[in-house]
């Protein structure tokens, strides 16, 4: 019967396509600054996108019956219409689902995989020309994940197919939507890169420059693609016509994928990883995963302070946070790795004394100034791509889920005719040979990612994610600890000023935040040793994040969308 | 008519109308396009003197000797740290480059046309600190009005007597680009 339906709404659907459609108006609930914290509010469901068009067409999905697996793939497929420079089908990501029957968590990991001729070497070969083959030329790309990950989720969680799932994605790819300055923004960041490898004729380029926004961005062909998989299912993809075309992309771009790598990508279910915090259980993407994994080490160190007391843009609590943040990214170069490549001491990272011992060796009245060896280098390091979703159903069932393409618009790859961007994620493998990261066949790239859902006695408490490269995890422990400890609401936690720092080479690296940390703050960490960076206001340098938060007593759901981006929710 | 003559009539007329009102031609062709700051509007520069159906070259850190064989050097103003870091320079070597390819075109007479297309998300401060330092030497600036918002371009056009373009779209650039360079 599912089958059945499927064929008829895809029959539909082609039947359905008209030219130039009036274009899609973007429902706005929020306020008119849309820096003033707002919590959507929904008793039955929620869901939360970075755009209002992808939140939207979850909850159409929820309102027709969808369960919250639907409903997230409905909404991450919108988003590939509305927000295709940050994710879509050319990528991969992780999903954490909560099961509200039998009070499960389960992950399904769809992280891209590199190509089978990869070698260690492949990069650093390269020489000084490195990042550009591993960001803009077709040996950027990893074989993708997405339709593999979204189609295991709807198997085996769902209650739809793929083809039911993306009819408002492929209405709003045809009928467009006026873009925002966030798209008009990063598509004039990247324009050098799309014109180069999507052609001046593209439709991310409106007659060749950058979109302004107010501009109507319409993507008929990624239309016709998401039919062909409704159609066709997502063999179509890894097997058939569209495979051939994403080969065919890559190759001719300096790649080396092949029709075999595509064939042999399989998404996965995993467990989730766990940790504690303060009474309240961490459920989160595992390995090559790392954003959920850093979030439990760092609140594990959070812990052994008295954070609460000190309060949030205190110099202590910064002080504290930053040296916890420099010591931490020594195990994210020492140890970060695809599993199923070489074994993790995750035991070891994620124990309480472990996180003590890192604790233990922070000065109250200075930085540490010596940290073990991490290669990381802030600098080289402005990513703020991918992106995050949540959603609930009247079930209780919960979705956490970040995927991206990398860089904002990826590779700038589109296969002929496809109307999506291919990702760059092969630039997350390390360059070095050496490396426990290094490129290797069908190796995971170690990702920043980390959808998580955090419960209480039990209960569902908070589902949160964001982009942001390197900054993820920092930014989803702020904002943990802003709910947890300073007492805020979902989406002032949300809102709230940002900070991040790193080490690298054994070296503190700058202390970067928003400027909206007070001066008078900036100069007490200028006193114990921090070099001060700062950012804008609001800067999605530190992400975009988006989040849950169910309130049970109330019998209600409240949703935050970080306007750092554009950030919306939709709740009923 | 002598040099300083043409000189003295192309700047009269630079001061007296704007860029797409300008005839006979305010500049000539090929042009050296290059970037004040590495951001990607150099490239959409080039793109639009294609459709605008110019002899142009872009050279996006241009030095002295690109200037050989081109009568209008375009600077394309809008700086970006990716590009910068991209590009190996920091922003005092940027600055440096800048300085001295003004001199030279100075020197060889070689008149300098500022472009602004990032419009208000290309604004920011480094940004704005080239636009103080080198929208003076330009004989004449094309400008997407929503990167002169608070008037930057406005400002310093009209004290330093420089002729102002200002476009409501990146598109709609190309016709004043042409009528700026048609023989």
């Amino acid at each position: 019967m599912k089958r059945l339906a499927a064929a008829v709404l895809a029959a539909v659907l082609a039947a359905a396509g008209a030219q130039n459609p009036a274009p899609e108006k973007p429902p706005s609930p929020a306020p008119a600054d849309r820096h003033v914290p707002f919590n959507y509010v929904g008793k039955n469901g929620m869901v939360v996108a970075a755009h209002p068009l992808a939140a939207e067409a979850g909850l159409a999905m929820l309102q027709a019956g969808g369960n919250a697996v639907d409903a997230a793939v409905a909404a991450a497929l919108a988003l590939n219409a509305a927000e295709p420079f940050a994710s879509g089908l050319g990528g991969g990501g992780f999903m954490v689902i909560y099961l509200a029957r039998n009070k499960k968590t389960t992950v399904i990991s769809f992280r891209e995989k590199a190509p089978a001729a990869a070698t260690p070497s492949m990069f650093a070969d390269k020489g000084e020309a490195a990042e550009e083959w591993k960001s803009e030329r077709g040996t950027a790309v990893g074989v993708p994940g997405m339709p593999a990950g979204w189609d295991l989720a709807l198997r085996r969680y769902g209650t739809k197919t793929l083809a039911q799932a993306a009819p408002r994605a492929i209405e709003i790819a045809e009928k467009g939507f006026p873009i925002g300055a966030t798209f008009s923004a990063i598509d004039k960041d990247e324009y050098e890169k799309v014109l180069r490898n999507a052609g001046e004729a593209t439709c991310y380029l409106n007659q060749g420059v950058p979109y302004e926004p107010g501009d109507i961005f319409r993507n008929p062909d990624l239309a016709k693609t998401l039919r062909r998989l409704g159609e066709f299912g997502i063999d179509d993809f890894y097997k058939g016509s569209i495979a051939a075309k994403i080969v065919a992309a890559v190759r001719a771009k300096g790649g080396i994928m092949t029709l075999d790598d595509l064939a042999a990508y399989a998404a996965q279910e995993v467990e989730p990883l766990h940790g504690t915090y303060k009474g309240y259980e961490i459920l989160t993407a595992p390995p090559p995963a790392t954003g959920g994994l850093h979030v439990i080490q760092m609140l594990d160190v959070l812990e052994n302070w008295p954070i609460r007391a000190w309060g949030p843009e205190s110099p202590a609590y910064i002080h504290h946070a930053a040296e916890a943040l420099r010591f931490l990214f020594a195990d994210h170069s020492r140890y970060m790795a695809d599993p199923d490549s070489r074994p993790l001491p995750l035991d070891r990272l994620l124990s309480k004394e472990y996180a003590r011992r890192i604790a233990a060796k922070v000065p109250d009245g200075r930085i540490a100034g010596e940290y073990p060896f991490s290669v990381f280098d802030e600098s080289k390091d402005k990513r703020e791509n991918t992106t995050h979703l949540a959603v609930a159903d009247k079930e209780g069932n919960i979705v956490a889920l970040t995927q991206s393409i990398n860089d904002f618009f990826g590779s700038g790859i589109v296969p002929e005719g496809t109307g999506f961007l291919l990702n760059d994620h092969m630039r997350d493998f390390d360059t070095d040979p050496q490396s426990p990261n290094a490129p290797a066949p069908g190796r995971r790239p170690v990702s920043s990612m980390g959808p998580l859902i955090m419960t209480k006695e039990g209960r569902p408490f908070l589902a949160l994610g964001s982009p942001g490269g390197l900054r993820i995890f920092p930014t989803l422990a702020q904002i943990i600890v802003n709910i947890v400890d300073f007492g805020m609401d979902l989406d002032e936690a949300i809102e709230a000023p940002r900070f991040f720092a790193s080490s690298g080479n054994g070296k503190a690296r700058p202390l970067v935040m928003e400027t909206r940390i007070p001066g008078s703050v900036r100069g007490d960490l200028e006193k114990l040793g921090h070099s001060i960076a700062l950012k804008e206001d609001y800067d999605k340098y530190f992400g975009g994040a988006q989040g849950l938060l169910f309130q049970w007593d109330k019998g209600i759901i409240l949703g935050g969308a970080d306007s750092r981006r554009d950030g919306a929710g939709a709740g009923y | 008519m002598s040099k300083a003559v043409f000189i003295a009539v192309a700047f009269a007329i630079a001061l007296a109308v704007p860029l797409a009102a300008q005839s006979p031609a305010a500049f000539e062709q090929p042009l050296l396009i290059t970037s004040a700051g590495q951001s990607a509007d150099a490239q959409l520069a080039a793109v639009l003197a294609k459709k605008a159906e110019l002899k142009a070259d872009l050279v996006k850190m241009a030095g002295p000797k690109d200037l050989a064989g081109h009568k209008t050097l375009v600077l394309v103003l809008g700086a970006s740290m990716k590009g910068l870091g991209a590009a190996g320079l920091d922003t005092a070597k940027e600055k440096d480059r800048i300085k001295g390819l003004l001199a030279a075109a100075k020197s060889q007479s070689i008149p300098v046309l500022c472009l602004h297309l990032g419009g208000e998300a290309r604004r920011g401060e480094l940004t704005d600190a080239m636009v103080a330092e080198y929208l003076p030497s330009a004989r004449a600036a094309l400008v997407v009005k929503s990167g002169d918002k608070d008037g930057l371009f406005t400002r310093i056009c009209k004290e330093k007597g420089i002729a102002l373009t200002e476009v409501d779209r990146t598109l709609d650039a190309v016709e004043p680009l042409k009528t700026a360079f048609a023989k």
